[in-house]
C-alpha cells in the first residue's frame, strides 16, 4: 500500500488536518482560557488576544480562590491525587484479575466459560444509577462509604470488563505456538504465561489499561454519591468552581488542563505500546 | 488452525500433570474476577425489588409491592416511548458517526511514522477530558454571547444558530460533543487492531496489484471486524446510557427533546424521589442493553471463529 | 488604651453606640477597622454565651453537609468563635451547588447518621419532612439560649419553612412543624444595568408590559445586548424565581383547594395572561440560549454586560456588582408585574439549616444550628462577608450592615424594603413540588419554541399535574 500518488497523499493530509482541527481546537481554546481572567473569557465577541495570567493555576495549586467578594478554600490538588489513587489502583486490580481471566477465555473452552465471560461483561451494562442507591445502603452498613477501598471496588464495574474484553481479543490473536514450544522445553504453565503470553499481548494490555484508566478517571456519579469530600476525584472537584456567585470559567479551564496532564503523560509514556504494537505484527507476519 | 486445535495445542503439556488440574485451571484464572464483581449482583437484586414497588421516598406510608404496575404504566405513557425513541436514536447516530470517523482516522494514521504516532496520542486528548466537565466547556463555547463556536458559526452567516437551546439543533449539539469526546476511543482501538493485522495478505495483494478498494473491503474490513464489534459494543453500552453530556448541557430539554433513559431515571430518583419508577425505568434500559449486547457478542464470537479459520 | 477599646466594643455590641461612631472612635484610638471587628466578634460571642450552658457538649464533634456558597464561607470564617465558646469541634463536607441536593437526597435516603445537620431549601423539606428525615425544630426552639430571639427572624421566613405535612395546608399554619431554620434568603426583583438604562434614558420597568417593552428597546438599541435575563433550563429552578413572582402578582395560583383536595390551577385566565406575556417577552428579547439558561447564565450575562436587566434573585444582582465587567453599574428595583398591583409579591428562596433525623447527637447539632442562625453570626456575616440577605430584622436594622450595603450597592436597601413585606413562598406545599415545577419548565420551553400555544400548554400541564396528584392519592 505504499504506491500512493501525490494527490492521494495531499487528500489524506487535508483530512488529517481537518480532523486534528476538530479534535484539538477545543482543547487549545480551553488551554487559552486557563490563562485568562473570568472577565476576559466573558467577552463579546470572544477573542484569542488577552493578557495572560497565571492566577487560575496559582489559585488551584495554592488551594485558595478569590471569587466575587469572598475567598473559597478548595482542595483541587487533593482531588487530583484522589483521582490518581482511585484510577491507578482500580486499573491495577483489574489487570490482576482480568488478564488471567482473559487468558482463560482466549485459550480454553470450558463449561460455563462463555457464561462467566458474558456475566463479567454484563456488569458494564447495568446502568450505574440502577445500583447506586442500593449500593449506598450496603456501603453504609459495611463501612465502605467514603473509603478508597469501596470506590476502587465499585470502579471494577468500569475497568474490569474493558480490560477483560480487549485483552481477550489480543490473546486470541497471539498464536499459542510459541507458548507451546516454550512449555515443551519443560517450563511450567505459570512461567510460560508470564514470560511468553503476557509480553506478547503487552500492546493490548497497555492499550486496555490506559483506556480503563481514562474511564475510571472520568467517572463522576459513583464518587459523588459513595464518597465525601475526602475521596472526591477531580470530576466532582471541578464543579466547585460553579459557585452561587458565578461560574469561574478560568479556574474550570485550568482545572481541566491540570486534570488532563497525568493521563496525557501516561499516554505519552505508553505511546510505544499503544501505537506501535510492533511485537504482535512481527510474530504473526 | 481452528480455535479448537489451538486450545488443544496449548493444553498439551498440561496433560503430563493431573487431568483435574488442567480442567480446573481456566476456572482458577477466571473466578477471582467474577468473585470480586459478584457483590454488585446484590444491589442489582435490590434494585429489581424496588422496581416492583410503589416506592416514593416522600410518601413512606404508601410503599408497597405492586408487581409489574410500574412497568405497565410505561406502556401507555407517551413520555416513556419518547425516551425509548430518543435513546435509541442517540445511540445509533453517535455510534454510527464515531465508527465511520474513528475508522477513517485509524486508516489515516495506520502507518508508523513519528508524525502519525504523535498525532494518535494528541487525538485521544478529548477522551481524557471528563465528559461532565467537557460538556460545561462546550456549553460555554456554544454560548451565543461569549462562545467561540457561536462566533465562528455567526461569521459563516448562521447568526441564529442556537445549538443545544433549540429543539431542532439540540440533538445535533449533544451528538457533536459525544463524537468529540468518544471518537478517539474508537480510533485507538481500531488503530491497535489495524496495526496488529498480519502483513502477508496485504503484501500478496500489493504484489498482485489488487486495487485499494478491493483490499479494503475484502481484506482489511473483514479482518478488522472483531475489533470494530468490540469498540462499537463498548461505545453502544455507553451511548445508550449517556448521562453526563446531556444532563450538563440541556438537562433533557428543550421540552422533552433529549429525555434519554438515564436523565429521566436520574430525575425520578434524585429530584422526584420516586425510587420505584426510577428503578423500573432503568430495568427497561438494562433489558435493552442486554439484548443488544447479546447480539453483538454472538456476532463477535462467530467472527472470531471465522477469522481464525481464515488465518 | 486596650480597656478603652474594649469598653467601646462592648458598647457597640450592646448597641449603645452606632457603628459609625464606633469605628470613628476606634480609629482615634489607633485601632484599624479589621482589629476592631475582631474584637467585636469575640465580645459578641461572650455576650451570646451569657445565661446558657454552651459548654454542655464540650469535646463532641458535629458533622455538617454543606453547599458551596458564600453563606458557607461566612460560617467557616467565623467557626473558631463557635469552637472556642462551646469546646466542640465541627467537621464539614462541602459539595458543589450543582449536585448538592442529589448528594443530600442520596445520603438521607440511606438513613445514615454521619451528618448531624445540613443546608436545605424550603421546597426540599416538603419531600424530606414527610419522608421522615428531618427533626421538627419546634422542640428545640423552646430550649434556645435566652438571647437567641427566634421572633427576630422575619415572620414570613419562619412561616415559609414550617409546614404541617398536609398537602395544600398553609405554610406555617395549624400544626406546622418547623422543618428548618431560615439561614439566608433571596427574593426576586429586578437588577439592571444602570449604564445602559441611563444611556437609553429609561427608568427601571414598572410592570410586565413595561418590562417587555423596555427589554425590546434594549435589544433594538443597545448594540449586541439583549433585553432581559430570566431562567429557562428544564428544571424546577426555572419556575420559582421571576416567573412565579410575576405569576402570583397577576393573581394566579399553582393550586386551588376544593373539598380538601388539590386542584391544578395554573391554567386560570390570570395564569394564561401572565404566561402569554412572559413567553412573548422571552421570544422577543430574551437570551438566545434561554432553554439552557440557569442561575449562572442569568448572572454571568448581567455581569458581563450581555443583558440589560434580569428578573431573578436580588442577591444574584448583588453578586454581579463585584469582580465583573459591569461592577458598579448594577442597580436594583422592586418589581410588581401586574399593572396597578398594590405591591410586589416576590417568591423567595430560603437557604435553611435542618437537622438529620438519624443524627446520634441531636442536641449538639442544635447547639451549632442555634449559633449559626443566631444574631451574632448573622451580624458578622452581614457586616464582613456576603451573608446576605440576612433573615433577622435586627441585622437589617444594623447600621454597620446598612452603611456597607448603601455604599457598595446603591439602591439595594430601597429595593429590599419595597419588596420585603410581600416576600414569601407562594407555592402550595405538597410533596410533588419537583415533579410539577420540572414539568412546568419543560412546558414553558415548548411554548417558547412554538411547539405548543401558551393556553394549550398550560391546560395540558394542569391535566398532567392532576393525573399525577391522583396517582398518589392527593386528588
Amino acid at each position: 500500500m505504499q504506491h500512493t500518488s501525490w494527490h492521494w497523499r495531499l487528500f489524506k493530509g487535508i483530512c488529517l488536518a481537518l480532523i486534528s482541527l476538530f479534535f484539538l481546537f477545543p482543547i487549545l481554546w480551553v488551554l487559552l482560557m486557563s490563562f485568562q481572567t473570568n472577565e476576559d473569557i466573558l467577552r463579546v465577541p470572544p477573542s484569542p488576544f488577552f493578557t495572560p495570567t497565571l492566577d487560575n493555576y496559582r489559585a488551584l495549586i495554592a488551594g485558595e480562590l478569590t471569587g466575587a467578594g469572598s475567598t473559597l478554600k478548595i482542595a483541587y490538588m487533593k482531588n487530583i491525587w484522589n483521582s490518581f489513587v482511585l484510577s491507578a489502583c482500580s486499573v491495577l486490580l483489574s489487570l490482576l484479575l482480568g488478564v488471567p481471566a482473559a487468558y482463560a477465555f482466549a485459550r480454553y473452552r470450558f463449561r460455563l466459560g462463555e457464561n462467566i465471560a458474558f456475566t463479567l461483561l454484563s456488569f458494564r451494562f447495568a446502568p450505574p444509577l440502577l445500583v447506586l442507591l442500593p449500593l449506598l445502603l450496603y456501603f453504609q452498613d459495611l463501612g465502605l462509604y467514603d473509603t478508597y477501598f469501596g470506590l476502587i471496588w465499585v470502579y471494577q464495574l468500569i475497568t474490569l470488563p474493558l480490560i477483560l474484553w480487549i485483552v481477550r481479543g489480543y490473546f486470541e490473536d497471539v498464536s499459542p505456538d510459541i507458548e507451546h514450544a516454550y512449555r515443551i522445553d519443560g517450563h511450567s504453565w505459570l512461567r510460560s504465561f508470564l514470560k511468553i503470553a503476557v509480553p506478547l499481548a503487552r500492546p493490548g494490555i497497555a492499550a486496555a489499561a490506559l483506556l480503563a484508566f481514562i474511564f475510571a478517571w472520568n467517572n463522576f456519579v459513583f464518587a459523588l454519591i459513595l464518597g465525601s469530600s475526602d475521596v472526591q476525584p477531580v470530576t466532582v472537584g471541578a464543579l466547585a468552581f460553579i459557585t452561587a456567585s458565578g461560574i469561574q470559567y478560568g479556574q474550570i479551564a485550568a482545572g481541566l488542563v491540570l486534570s488532563v496532564i497525568p493521563t496525557f503523560v501516561l499516554a505519552l509514556v505508553m505511546q510505544r505500546y499503544l501505537v506501535e504494537g510492533l511485537s504482535l505484527g512481527a510474530v504473526k507476519g | 488452525m481452528t480455535t479448537q486445535d489451538m486450545t488443544q495445542a496449548a493444553a498439551l503439556p498440561a496433560r503430563r500433570r493431573s487431568g483435574r488440574m488442567r480442567a480446573l485451571l481456566p476456572y482458577l484464572l477466571s473466578l477471582p474476577a467474577l468473585v470480586v464483581t459478584i457483590g454488585i449482583l446484590i444491589p442489582f437484586g435490590t434494585a429489581v425489588y424496588y422496581s416492583l414497588q410503589r416506592y416514593n421516598l416522600a410518601f413512606p406510608f404508601t410503599r408497597g409491592f405492586i408487581g409489574l404496575d410500574n412497568y405497565a404504566q410505561f406502556v401507555t405513557d407517551p413520555a416513556f416511548w419518547n425516551t425509548v425513541q430518543i435513546s435509541l436514536l442517540y445511540t445509533v447516530v453517535t455510534v454510527g458517526v464515531e465508527l465511520a470517523l474513528g475508522l477513517s482516522m485509524a486508516l489515516l494514521l495506520q502507518h508508523r511514522t513519528p508524525v502519525n504516532n504523535l498525532l494518535s496520542v494528541l487525538l485521544i486528548l478529548p477522551l481524557m477530558t471528563a465528559p461532565a466537565i467537557a460538556a460545561l466547556m462546550w456549553k460555554l463555547m456554544t454560548n451565543p454571547n461569549f462562545g467561540v463556536f457561536s462566533y465562528l458559526v455567526g461569521l459563516a452567516g448562521f447568526t441564529e444558530f442556537r445549538w443545544a437551546s433549540s429543539p431542532s439543533t439540540a440533538l445535533f449539539t449533544v451528538v457533536l460533543v459525544d463524537v468529540w469526546v468518544y471518537t478517539p476511543f474508537m480510533m485507538i482501538l481500531l488503530l491497535a487492531g489495524l496495526r496488529s493485522l498480519p502483513r502477508q495478505p496485504f503484501e500478496a495483494a500489493e504484489l498482485d496489484g489488487v486495487p485499494a478498494s478491493f483490499v479494503f473491503f475484502r481484506i482489511t474490513l473483514p479482518m478488522l471486524t472483531p475489533y470494530i464489534i468490540t469498540a462499537s459494543l463498548f461505545r453502544m453500552l455507553d451511548a445508550i446510557q449517556q448521562f453526563d453530556i446531556i444532563y450538563a448541557m440541556t438537562q433533557g430539554g428543550p421540552g422533552d427533546r433529549l429525555m434519554v433513559f438515564q436523565v429521566q431515571a436520574y430525575l425520578e430518583a434524585f429530584t422526584f424521589t420516586n425510587i420505584g419508577r426510577s428503578a423500573a425505568f432503568l430495568m427497561v434500559l438494562w433489558a435493552i442493553t442486554f439484548i443488544l449486547s447479546n447480539l453483538f457478542i454472538k456476532q463477535w464470537l462467530k467472527l472470531r471463529e471465522r477469522t481464525h479459520r481464515a488465518a | 488604651m486596650y480597656e478603652k477599646a474594649k469598653d467601646l466594643a462592648a458598647a457597640y455590641v450592646s448597641r449603645r453606640i452606632s457603628r459609625r461612631a464606633f469605628i470613628d472612635r476606634m480609629t482615634k484610638l489607633g485601632i484599624a477597622a479589621a482589629a476592631a471587628n475582631l474584637m467585636v466578634n469575640r465580645l459578641s460571642s461572650q455576650a451570646l454565651a451569657a445565661g446558657h450552658d454552651w459548654q454542655k457538649h464540650k469535646g463532641r464533634t458535629v458533622k455538617l453537609l454543606l453547599n458551596k456558597h458564600p453563606y458557607t464561607d461566612a460560617m467557616i470564617a467565623n467557626l473558631d468563635n463557635f469552637k472556642a465558646m462551646t469546646g466542640m469541634d465541627v467537621k464539614y463536607d462541602v459539595f458543589p451547588e450543582d449536585v448538592y441536593f442529589d448528594k443530600v437526597t442520596a445520603t438521607l435516603s440511606s438513613r445514615a447518621s454521619q451528618y448531624d445537620a445540613f443546608m436545605t431549601g424550603a421546597y426540599q423539606t416538603w419531600q424530606y419532612g414527610p419522608a421522615g428525615w428531618l427533626v421538627d425544630m419546634n422542640e428545640y426552639l423552646t430550649q434556645a439560649a435566652p438571647n437567641y430571639n427566634w421572633n427576630d427572624v422575619l415572620p414570613n421566613l419562619r412561616r415559609s419553612t414550617a409546614w404541617s405535612g398536609v398537602p395544600g395546608a398553609a405554610l406555617g399554619g395549624d400544626g406546622a412543624k418547623q422543618w428548618a431554620l431560615p439561614w439566608g434568603f433571596e427574593l426576586n426583583s429586578v437588577s439592571y444595568n444602570k449604564r445602559i438604562f441611563d444611556k437609553l434614558g429609561m427608568a427601571p420597568p414598572e410592570n410586565l408590559p413595561d418590562m417587555k417593552e423596555k427589554a425590546a428597546h434594549i435589544a433594538r438599541e443597545a448594540d449586541g445586548m439583549y433585553g432581559i435575563g430570566v431562567r429557562g433550563s428544564r428544571s424546577w429552578a426555572t419556575i420559582h424565581p421571576g416567573y412565579l413572582s410575576g405569576f402570583t402578582n397577576y393573581g394566579a395560583r399553582d393550586f386551588e383547594m376544593a373539598d380538601g383536595k388539590l386542584n391544578a390551577a395554573m391554567n386560570s385566565p390570570a395564569g394564561k395572561e401572565f404566561t402569554g406575556l412572559w413567553v412573548e417577552m422571552i421570544k422577543q428579547s430574551g437570551p438566545r440560549n434561554w432553554s439552557t439558561y440557569t442561575w449562572y447564565e442569568v448572572g454571568n450575562d448581567l455581569g458581563a454586560g450581555a443583558s440589560g436587566m434580569i428578573f431573578d434573585a436580588d442577591i444574584l444582582g448583588y453578586f454581579m456588582n463585584g469582580n465583573t465587567k459591569e461592577a458598579g453599574n448594577i442597580a436594583y428595583a422592586a418589581f410588581a408585574a401586574k399593572p396597578g398591583a398594590s405591591e410586589p409579591t416576590p417568591n423567595v428562596w430560603i437557604w435553611s439549616l435542618a437537622m438529620n433525623a438519624f443524627s446520634e447527637q441531636k442536641e449538639a447539632a442544635w447547639y451549632w444550628m442555634q449559633w449559626a442562625t443566631g444574631t451574632e453570626h448573622g451580624m458578622f456575616g452581614a457586616r464582613q462577608m456576603d451573608f446576605v440577605n440576612p433573615v433577622r430584622q435586627s441585622v437589617w436594622d444594623d447600621e454597620g450592615f446598612r452603611d456597607r450595603i448603601a455604599k457598595t450597592y446603591p439602591g439595594y436597601l430601597e429595593q429590599y424594603e419595597a419588596s420585603a413585606p410581600g416576600s414569601k413562598i407562594y407555592f402550595t406545599p405538597q410533596p410533588l413540588f419537583f415533579n410539577l415545577t420540572t414539568e412546568w419548565a419543560a412546558s414553558l420551553q415548548k411554548m417558547v419554541a412554538d411547539e405548543v400555544p401558551v393556553d394549550e400548554g398550560l391546560d395540558q400541564l394542569a391535566e398532567s399535574v392532576n393525573r399525577q396528584l391522583a396517582s398518589v392519592g392527593l386528588r
